[in-house]
């Protein structure tokens, strides 16, 4: 187990939760709700959704709890659940991950907010073109390459847990995430020079 | 410096970038890096790719721990655990410490012996009589149930027209259903036909 100041790993917090400590479940949901929200938002591009569908997933998780097999890591698990629920979703509402404020079938045009850190009338502006560019930028880029860029820049899973939840080799993760940033580059190229 | 070693370096940077380059090729890059202007443009690029993703993050809401711990349902492995069963086993234990003691208590004051014994046996009797009047109470409305549902039954087909009317609210009832199904119907095909199939890709 740890000790003093040390923060436990998740193995510890799920037996910990196993063992009776419901709250301890409180703990990993602290540790993980930001990565698995911002995931599922870039991924189904709705803030409600997503955090709907992230209270979905870690409900699901708690009630298989017993099954989780600590010889790999809790993270890889809980996306692997939350890449599986959002590929469901998308599919039933047969969202389509193309640019923004494109119209969908029905005539509906939909516009996608992000946060805006920067104040003033001008910086909400350059925010608001920020945020629609990032996720326009992610939105173009293929299928293969979106996903791993969403694991490892917003859900912050190393390479070697991409790797296991895609089930690739460790190489191509490189190489695809190597791709996938050249052509982030190349989409967000009036961002990178400021 | 030739074309294929700038493209080694690049995805050396993007590994680097992600702390997974190899402490070896690390010295190589930087000493690469203190050279070749191209190559530092690009790690300052990337490490501003990554700023922008960063800075793009959705806030969660402040409410979120709390609104997914209150939905967390009872699950099967909880009701499993020797911690779910502890309270009820503490429960007995204290039912049947205060038996003990009401039935020790009821032999000292019945001064023992004899008395006491049959004052054990009458408590149980008491019991076994409380368990007798339930069983007997519930058979004699089971039976009250049959006879009322008889009766019900031999009105009904004492007579060829009530024979018919209930037959004919039988006919009724299933055009009702029968008409439900029909315009339940195209709803599900419309439905049917927007979703894509198993094999479309996304993006």
């Amino acid at each position: 187990m740890t000790r003093g100041t040390e923060q436990p790993t998740d193995e510890e917090l799920v037996a910990a939760v196993l063992s009776g400590d419901r709250d301890r479940f409180g703990d990993l949901i602290d540790r993980y709700q930001g990565r698995l929200v911002n995931y599922l938002f870039r991924l189904l591009r709705n803030a409600d959704d997503a955090h709907d569908m992230a209270q979905e997933v870690f409900v699901k998780v708690y009630q298989v709890l017993d099954r989780y097999d600590p010889q790999y890591k809790f993270s890889t698990w809980l996306f692997r659940v939350a890449q599986n629920a959002a590929i469901d979703q998308i599919r039933r509402r047969r969202l389509k991950l193309v640019s923004l404020h494109q119209e969908d079938p029905e005539g509906e045009s939909r516009d996608w907010d992000l946060p805006a850190p920067e104040r003033g009338p001008y910086g909400e502006l350059r925010n608001r073109e920020r945020g629609d560019a990032i996720q326009e930028a992610i939105d173009g880029l293929p299928w293969e390459y979106r996903e791993l860029i969403l694991m490892r820049h917003t859900a912050e899973l190393a390479y070697e847990e991409i790797a296991r939840l895609k089930g690739m080799p460790l190489g191509t993760v490189k190489n695809k995430l190597f791709r996938g940033r050249q052509m982030l580059k190349e989409k967000l190229r009036d961002f990178v020079g400021e | 410096m030739n074309q294929p070693d700038h493209s080694i370096f690049r995805e050396w940077l993007n590994l680097e970038v992600d702390g997974q380059l190899p402490d070896e090729r690390r010295a190589r890059l930087e000493d690469h890096l203190s050279s070749c202007q191209e190559c530092q443009d690009e790690r300052r690029d990337l490490l501003r790719v990554h700023r922008i993703l960063e800075r793009g993050r959705l806030p969660v809401r402040a409410d979120f721990r709390q609104s997914v711990l209150a939905a967390l349902p009872p699950t099967g492995w909880e009701a499993r655990h020797p911690r779910a069963w502890r309270f009820p086993a503490a429960v007995l234990v204290l039912l049947g410490g205060a038996a003990v003691g009401l039935l020790s208590v009821a032999h000292s004051a019945a001064g023992g012996g004899g008395r006491g014994g049959s004052a054990i046996l009458g408590a149980l009797l008491a019991i076994g009589g409380l368990f007798r009047a339930t069983l007997l109470a519930g058979f004699g409305l089971l039976n009250a149930s049959w006879k009322g549902f008889g009766l019900v039954a031999g009105d009904l087909f004492a007579s060829p027209l009530t024979i018919g009317a209930f037959g004919l609210l039988v006919v009724c009832l299933n055009l009702l259903l029968f008409s439900l199904l029909r315009r339940k119907r195209p709803v599900a095909a419309e439905a049917s036909r927007r979703t894509p199939g198993n094999g479309s890709r996304l993006g």
